[in-house]
């Protein structure tokens, strides 16, 4: 069978390798991680000096996490910015018409947009590659880590891919569009936070219900739990929830080590209904009048 | 072919598109005139799936708009007033894209955009960057595009704007070379002396309404230069200009040395009545003929603007 592309991601994709923003893009990527990694390196080395030398090695494995945030925070910053400029940036060089008078339909469209942001970061985190390994010289880690962290990175890219996509079928313009972005990806950090919190400072220790659920779509929570799962095993939520702190589902997910994937399925289903919301948005047949200025 | 039927687009209290009904029959080169704002780009737009009419259904063949868009959209090639082109694309991969944005295989595209590519005389650029070739290339890349699924009626919203006298030139011998191969072509354009020499059919819009629509000949005959006969005399002017003023469907618009500019109202043998009477009085005329109408002076009579 043929795998048929997206004609958007081939597209996207064919422009971008020809653009130099890539290879700038690359090399900034390439030189945040190599100088995170020398940074750690040295505050270690530093502070080596003032414990036992054989605890030295012992704490080069932070290496790997340190250098999987960093590139998860670099993650959450270019897919916003790629994918939020991605309609906008269609509709600014006046090509969305003629994307729409195709047999493309609005979702493929948005999808292919969100899915050439996914694969351009794929590039990026598989460029990074050599960074990486250097956290496995010192040990500690397994090959599979790298495997996972890899999924999780995608889920970010999907997630705050779908986010940009989104703001961008609301405005014309990509700058407005960027800002949109982040400002929805903020509230979700915010507004997935408030209720657990608001039940904690008011709850004075007493059960907090389920406003714990709220957390499943923060991606800060997300991978606090993944990280702190592939490090030492225990998180926030795995199995460390009593029936008497919280609600039934948030007991279940906790006792059952259910969180992070359910986490991760809750992520994929907004993502999902973003890309949704953005398909609906760009279809002239449902949003408002579709008035385009003349030149 | 189309079929538009009381098409109604509003923005806000502004009406765009008010009760348009219009049929473009099969084969038809069809020349959609009007002053800006008149509605022709709104029309368009909706016929093409970019815009929802408030009221009023469009139909391609036997295929309605509301029921089957994406069945639609394979029927109709799209070439909007801009270009629409990406950097860093080369035309043969322009082509391509699109290709597989109307869902065909890539043997059935690397053919057909050989052959479009040769019909726009444009085969030697096939490995040119889009963004690098001139705006009447670019136009006519545009085209080749829109023809690339075979669509059944191509929309073209004023393809001449912006180009220089060759490129309309290369332009106007594209579309006559299109409508001899028996597509039918919908062109919305300013420049209406391209049109009459083109359309085979015309439709004015002002104000979102339709004034008029059909055969260039027959509005030509209906409305405008018909009115106006040119009398040249070779004798006196004076018992001409006497005989003429005496009949009640005669007006004199003006008069120089040897020629009478009359407005007639009245048939065909009330006109040949007009001219055996100038005879039998002795009045030796040289010269009776009809003003032939221009599309210009159409356009003006109906829209009461100023053609561009």
């Amino acid at each position: 069978m043929k795998i048929r592309w997206n004609p958007i991601v081939k597209k996207d994709l064919q422009v971008t390798a020809r653009s130099m923003r890539i290879s700038w893009g690359l090399f900034a990527y390439e030189a945040a991680l190599a100088l995170a990694f020398l940074l750690v390196l040295a505050i270690i080395q530093e502070e080596a000096d003032s414990w036992y030398s054989d605890n030295f090695y012992s704490y080069l494995v932070v290496l790997f996490p340190v250098l999987a945030v960093v590139q998860v925070c670099i993650v959450t910053l270019i897919v916003p910015i790629i994918t939020a400029s991605a309609i906008s940036g269609e509709k600014e060089r006046q090509t969305f018409d003629l994307m729409l008078t195709t047999c493309m339909t609005p979702f493929s469209i948005v999808f292919g947009k969100v899915m050439s942001a996914v694969i351009n970061i794929l590039l990026f985190v598989a460029a990074s590659t050599p960074v990486m390994a250097l956290s496995f010289v010192v040990g500690g880690m397994r090959w599979s880590y790298l495997f996972y962290f890899l999924l999780a990175i995608l889920l970010q890219a999907v997630f705050s891919g779908s986010i940009g996509i989104f703001a961008s079928s609301l405005c014309r313009k990509s700058i407005v569009a960027v800002l949109l972005s982040f400002s929805i990806y903020g509230g979700f950090y915010v507004l997935t936070a408030l209720p657990p919190l608001i039940s904690m400072i008011f709850g004075m220790g007493r059960n907090m219900g389920e406003s714990a659920l709220f957390l499943l779509l923060n991606p800060v929570v997300f991978f606090e739990e993944f990280f702190m799962l592939l490090m030492t095993g225990e998180t926030m939520f795995n199995g460390t929830i009593s029936k008497g702190d919280a609600g039934i589902v948030t007991y279940m997910l906790s006792h059952y080590n259910l969180w992070i994937y359910v986490s991760a399925g809750c992520m994929l289903l907004v993502s999902f209904l973003f890309m949704l919301m953005a398909a609906w948005k760009v279809n002239p047949l449902h949003s408002g009048t579709g008035v385009r200025k003349k030149k | 072919m189309l079929y538009i039927n009381d098409l109604t687009k509003k923005y806000g209290s502004y009406t765009a598109v008010n009760h348009l009904t219009l049929h473009i029959p099969e084969g038809d080169l069809f020349g959609f005139v009007g002053p800006n704002g008149a509605g022709k780009t709104t029309t368009i737009r909706i016929v093409c799936g970019l815009m929802r009419a408030n009221a009023g259904s469009v139909q391609i063949g036997n295929i309605s708009a509301a029921v089957g868009s994406r069945k639609m959209k394979r029927l109709i090639g799209y070439v909007p007033d801009f270009f629409g082109v990406y950097d860093n694309l080369k035309v043969k991969e322009y082509m391509d894209m699109y290709g597989s944005m109307y869902g065909m295989s890539s043997r059935d595209i690397a053919k057909l955009s050989d052959d479009l590519l040769e019909l726009v005389n444009l085969s030697d650029k096939k490995e040119v960057y889009v963004d690098t070739l001139s705006r009447g290339m670019k136009q006519r890349l545009c085209v080749a595009r829109a023809l690339l699924h075979n669509p059944r009626l191509l929309i073209l919203d004023e393809p001449s704007s912006g180009l220089d006298p060759r490129a309309r030139v290369e332009m106007k011998e594209l579309l006559k070379n299109l409508h001899a191969m028996g597509k039918t072509i919908v062109i919305s354009s300013h420049i209406l002396s391209e049109l009459s020499e083109m359309c085979t059919s015309i439709g004015i819009m002002n104000r979102g309404q339709l004034v008029t629509a059909g055969r260039i000949e027959d509005i030509m005959k209906k409305i405008s230069g018909g009115r106006r006969i040119h009398l040249r005399v070779l004798s006196d002017m004076e018992p001409a200009l006497r005989l003429l003023r005496e009949q009640a469907q005669v007006r004199v618009e003006s008069v120089r040395e040897n020629e009478v500019i009359i407005l007639f109202d009245g048939e065909e043998t009330r006109l040949a009545g007009l001219l055996g009477m100038l005879l039998q009085n002795q009045v030796l005329v040289t010269d009776f003929h009809r003003e032939e109408g221009s599309l210009e002076s159409l356009f003006m009579q109906l829209t009461g603007g100023v053609a561009e």
